[in-house]
């Protein structure tokens, strides 16, 4: 279990936390949404003690950090990919590290084992690709068997076969009953991996959810039409106060109104239309509109945070 | 796998012992560790030959006043460098590669971390050190002997003591070294303040009246701490090894007063 409460972090004018709070149960992987620059690190380096808050706090198992008699066996983590010296092997820093919360050096083994670098565990860190430093993460979060579990982005780096392995080493982690939570800026990520999330911009909590609820929230209120008569269409629903934009194809689409709306409206104007589809929003969906106002910066309008893992570029891709 | 929750005994917590044992493995595990060590061995052995070597065959008018001892403990100022740079790194590297937080995660309590990484530091160059003190004098000794210079025996008078507290002054020199690699967290600037307080300002101060540079480490160890023909010049031994012990207790008290509560 981690409670955040009233967290913040202020660097001398710049706000990276503000008046966080939040409660990650165990038993299921929560997720930590945010842009980039949101804050999502800032926060899990604060539950971690890296960082001292400039008020609030966040607690682990009902205590601070430091207070954790054995952390590494309460709180295993993955806070970024190179969190190891280049000049020591994946076996010795292991080791050191299952030395300092007197760990049985045969768990080591296993973890090397589990994360699939037995082969090269005894090269020098410095050689492994951004993949197999990020399997080294994993295993030293893992080193100590913890019931609490913060991965900083732990999918970074990993080509598909180990996207997926993460994503079921997390579920599975969750259902032995530990606390997982695990932070990302790809939304299809975390729709994949996490049952919760807590959703952040710019410090400020924005969702503290299920991924359920949390595209219900803005699903079936956007409705695709096809018509002959699209820019009269267009005329009559903006006099009636409908927000309307039409499509490269020539399709309508009207934000704010459902589907049975729009038809009655059509039917009442005499409107003929080819097609009628209310459109579920994605998670994606739900999520920029949530962080609309919470983006640092962007582009062309749309927050480029985003733009590397899908929604304003996707054209590109077919 | 393990179940370590199992054998965990709800009031134990992590203690000096477990930070020691870690920092040991960690700085054994490092190559560059190794290197620095053996270059200290190796290149202070070569400076003693050379700076022996060099005062052998002269008329016995000229060795009036000639200090055996201090002759072969001329190649310490090569361990000095390197011994400084060794307890840097430890720190250093720390900062450099990102190991720091997997380290603090292990280890929150960071004075009790600062302390086992100075426990590991000075304990590894005190050992090194003292083995180094001795092989010099050995090597020194035989080297003047042969070339008809005067010797000196760990039997006479304040041989013994100066080799040890040599070798010791060199530990508390990687421990100043380690204060200010914590301080600075950056390899370049630890190294650097390092030089400059070891060999540059002694050279400075040297030009001004009355000759501060002999309160400086360098010119303490080698004109006070590893002579046994006292110089009337220089410090005594005892206030020596007292200014040493305050260098590097400040830098020590520094780096443990600044790695709490800064952001790792």
């Amino acid at each position: 279990m981690i409670v955040a409460r009233a967290l913040t972090k202020h660097y001398r004018k710049t706000v990276a936390v503000h008046d966080l709070s939040f409660e990650v149960p165990p038993g299921v992987v929560t997720g930590f949404l945010g842009p980039n620059g949101s804050g999502k690190s800032t926060t899990m380096r604060m539950i971690m003690g890296l960082d001292s808050p400039t008020s609030g706090s966040a607690l682990v198992n009902g205590r601070t950090y430091a207070e954790l008699g054995w952390p590494l066996r309460e709180v295993g983590a993955l806070l970024d990919a190179k969190a190891f010296h280049p000049g020591r092997s994946a076996f010795d820093h292991l080791r050191y590290l299952a030395r300092a919360n007197d760990i049985p050096l045969r768990r080591v083994d296993e973890v090397l084992e589990a994360v699939g670098l037995t082969s090269v565990a005894r090269q020098r860190a410095g050689k492994y690709s951004l993949g197999m430093g990020q399997r080294l993460g994993i295993a030293s979060a893992l080193l100590g068997d913890p019931g609490v579990l913060i991965f900083d982005e732990p999918v970074n780096g990993l080509d598909p076969e180990g996207i997926r392995w993460v994503r079921g080493l997390l579920q599975g982690l969750a259902a032995e009953g530990r606390t997982v939570f695990v932070s990302s800026h790809l939304i299809t990520e975390m729709s994949m991996t996490a049952q919760r999330l807590v959703v952040i911009g710019r410090g400020k909590l924005i969702a503290e959810t299920t991924v359920d609820e949390f595209t219900a929230q803005s699903a079936g209120k956007v409705v695709r039409v096809v018509t002959p008569n699209a820019s009269s269409f267009v005329s009559a629903l903006r006099e009636i106060g409908a927000k309307v934009t039409v499509d490269q194809d020539g399709a309508v689409v009207v934000d704010g109104l459902s589907s049975a709306d729009v038809g009655r409206f059509a039917a009442h104007r005499s409107f003929t239309l080819f097609e009628l589809t209310p459109i579920r929003a994605s998670l994606e969906d739900a999520f920029m509109e949530l962080t609309r106002d919470a983006v640092e910066f962007r582009a062309d309008g749309r927050p480029i945070a985003l733009a590397a893992s899908s929604g304003p570029y996707r054209e590109e891709k077919s | 796998m393990t179940n370590i929750a199992a054998m965990e005994s709800p009031r134990s917590r992590y203690t000096m012992r477990h930070v020691v044992r870690a920092e040991l493995t960690k700085l054994t595990s490092l190559r560059s560790t190794i290197w620095m060590l053996l270059v200290t061995v190796a290149g202070s052995v070569v400076v003693t030959i050379l700076s022996t070597n060099s005062v052998t065959h002269h008329d016995p008018a000229w060795y009036q006043g000639f200090d055996p001892t201090n002759q072969a403990m001329g190649g310490l100022v090569l361990a000095v460098l390197t011994v400084g740079i060794l307890g840097a790194l430890a720190a250093t590297g720390e900062y450099g590669s990102g190991t720091i937080r997997a380290s603090l995660a292990a280890t929150p309590r960071r004075r009790l971390f600062l302390a086992g990484k100075a426990v590991v530091v000075g304990g590894i160059v005190l050992v090194v050190g003292e083995v180094l003190t001795f092989v010099c004098f050995g090597v020194g000794q035989a080297i003047l002997g042969s070339g008809g210079a005067p010797t000196a025996s760990l039997g006479q008078p304040g041989v013994l003591q100066a080799l040890l507290l040599s070798g010791a002054f060199l530990a508390l020199l990687a421990l100043m070294g380690l204060g200010l690699g914590m301080l600075m967290r950056h390899t370049a600037g630890a190294i650097s303040a390092y030089v400059a307080v070891t060999f540059l300002i002694p050279v400075l101060l040297n030009r001004l009246p009355s000759n501060p540079a002999r309160f400086t480490p360098v010119p303490i160890l080698a004109n006070s701490i590893a002579a046994v023909v006292r110089n009337p010049g220089q410090v005594s031994i005892g206030l020596g090894m007292l200014l040493m012990l305050l260098y590097c207790g400040t830098a020590l008290a520094l780096a443990a007063f600044s790695i709490v509560g800064r952001d790792a």
